[in-house]
């Protein structure tokens, strides 16, 4: 367990983007409302639709932090396996009683749960640092809507939720990157996206059908339709948004997918392969 | 040499590369308390020797390493066994002090202030990333985490290609004053026999897979004689079977292997081969048979 902790502390150490990233794009955020002058006609309009422009918001914050952390995720994937061996330090950390399983397990911590963690932090304080400017700044009290502890209740619970059946759901294409970073000697984005590619356009050639394209398309893009109640039908009444946000996961729909579990299978052996290459490689 | 339970057990050791052979059913056995030096040319398979011996590849045939499988067991190998693989392969993102830390804390044996100790000799400040860092420095701080372990078995891959004389000389005598004592065991790899030559307690020969000698230096003096030998008597010095002869300098050097002394003395001037010669004498005439 000790072992594990300095493991993750190491990959901190190394990888300071992992926390300098979102709070670069916080930053961004807090000038961009200190200093901007764009007026959204929703914040002068009634208190129901305000309310509603509050709640859009926030997630519209949530959603710039999720769209970085993906990027960057699957960069730090790709990297993580295969930078030691390129700078060849793989075998100084080889040289220490650390097995190479849990080298593999605190990459994947890290990626699963630190880096989503960080960026819920780093949304989250924004958020809040945006709402304080908002609030000095606005006229009509727009601001003191987005004061409203459900709000930010509802804001937390749905990320939660999201890193949860992240995790599962796309456990196959984590496991990929993992086994493609323990692997390449060089190109790793290159041999990440190859394979697959290739797949999809042998299929297309010969077979002349698309499963495999559905299939990747499906995983890459579907997380939500499996995750979250559908078809939602966005709709105000009387000042509430319906379905409210707490009606939006499908916890149940989700871990009774098959999909869900197929996925997961899949990504585990490509986990179990990538500590079966990190044992066995130590050149890039 | 009849320690009953050696530290380093080869049998019939072979790795593949593809078509390529990098080790031959090797056979050699390292006892404790030596300083072994693994020599041979480029390619001999030394360095795939170690890394099987450390846990870092597969590989066929019998080998122990201080009663364990090293490729199954590399992390548990490691609470006792420890190696440089070359210098500089510290990480460049690593500053001194996390360097510390780190092992500090994964390593049940390492002597936080013995490390610390031995940096503060040098001007190398802890708060310093390893990348800004000069290859000689990279080397000490790396030598300086290594033998702040109390490990059994200490390896070391061509320690100081790279380094110039200054600090190849500052790392060899780190290693032998301030590291080395009877409970431990060193092996040590170099192309460089002449650098190691005086610190050795034992020398195997690899070359193209094979150990073509595995002995004691104080037996290589009993073993084996190098004999100057004067034109007119090559002829009969012939007859006692030398294995390798080499001219230099107007001079014929003939290497005898476990050859009556007294029948030499009369060919001429009998010497004990150094352990460069002894070893080019050796792997060249396992090239010619």
């Amino acid at each position: 367990m000790n072992d594990f902790v300095w493991l993750v502390r190491r990959e901190f150490w190394e990888n300071k983007a992992i926390w300098v990233m979102p709070a670069c794009i916080g930053a961004l955020m807090i000038v961009a409302t200190l200093f901007g002058t764009v007026e959204v006609t929703l914040l002068n309009t009634s208190g129901q639709q305000s309310e509603l422009a509050a709640a859009l918001s926030l997630l519209a914050v949530g959603g710039v932090f999720w769209a970085a952390m993906s990027i960057y995720t699957v960069w730090y994937l790709l990297d993580c396996l295969y930078a030691d061996r390129k700078d060849r330090s793989v075998l100084f950390f080889k040289s220490l009683p650390l097995t190479d399983s849990a080298t593999v397990f605190s990459k994947l911590f890290v990626a699963l749960i630190a880096i989503p963690l960080v960026y819920l932090v780093a949304a989250d304080l924004s958020a809040l640092l945006m709402a304080f400017v908002i609030s000095v700044r606005a006229r009509l009290g727009f601001g003191s809507i987005l004061w409203r502890p459900e709000l930010w209740l509802q804001q937390q619970v749905l990320w939660l939720y999201v890193i949860v059946t992240g995790i599962l759901w796309y456990l196959p294409i984590v496991g990929w990157l993992l086994l493609v970073s323990a692997w390449a000697k060089r190109a790793v984005i290159l041999q990440a996206i190859l394979p697959p590619l290739a797949i999809m356009l042998a299929e297309h050639l010969f077979l002349r059908s698309h499963a495999a394209s559905l299939l990747f398309r499906d995983r890459l893009l579907g997380g939500s339709y499996v995750a979250l109640h559908h078809p939602i039908n966005w709709s105000l009444k009387n000042g509430e948004m319906t379905p409210g946000v707490w009606q939006l996961p499908d916890p149940v729909g989700f871990l009774s997918s098959v999909d869900v579990w197929v996925g997961v299978l899949i990504g585990a052996a490509f986990i179990a392969g990538a500590v079966q290459l990190r044992k066995r490689r130590t050149d890039a | 040499m009849t320690s009953p339970s050696p530290l380093i057990e080869a049998r019939g050791l072979s790795k593949r590369y593809g078509s390529f052979v990098a080790l031959n059913r090797a056979d050699f056995v390292v006892q404790p308390g030596r300083i072994v030096g693994l020599i041979g040319p480029n390619g001999a398979g030394k360095t795939t020797a170690l890394r099987a011996v450390l846990g870092l590849t597969t590989y066929e045939g019998e080998l122990s390493v201080l009663g364990r499988e090293p490729f199954a067991e590399r992390a548990l190998l490691m609470r006792e066994a420890s190696f440089i693989a070359d210098v500089a392969v510290l990480p460049a993102w690593l500053r001194v002090h996390q360097a510390i830390d780190f092992v500090a804390g994964v390593h049940p044996r390492f002597r936080r202030e013995r490390a610390v100790a031995m940096l503060a000799k040098t001007d190398i400040g802890t708060q310093r990333r390893i990348g800004e860092l000069s290859k000689g420095m990279k080397t000490m701080v790396h030598l300086a985490l290594t033998m702040a372990i109390d490990a059994r078995l200490l390896v070391l891959d061509e320690p100081t290609l790279g380094l110039d004389i200054i600090a190849r000389r500052s790392f060899y005598d780190a290693l032998v004053n301030d590291y080395m004592d009877d409970t431990r065991t060193i092996v040590i790899t170099t192309h460089q026999v002449e650098e190691v030559e005086n610190l050795l307690t034992d020398v195997l020969f690899i070359d193209k897979g094979h150990i073509v000698l595995d002995c004691s230096v104080e037996d290589i003096g009993a073993r084996y004689a190098a004999v100057e030998v004067a034109d007119d008597r090559i002829a009969a010095a012939r007859e006692e079977r030398p294995f390798y002869e080499r001219r230099a300098l107007g001079k014929t050097l003939l290497y005898f292997e476990g050859a009556d002394r007294a029948k030499l003395r009369g060919l001429g001037e009998v010497g004990v081969p150094s352990v460069a010669d002894l070893f080019v004498a050796k792997v060249s005439a396992e090239r010619a048979a």
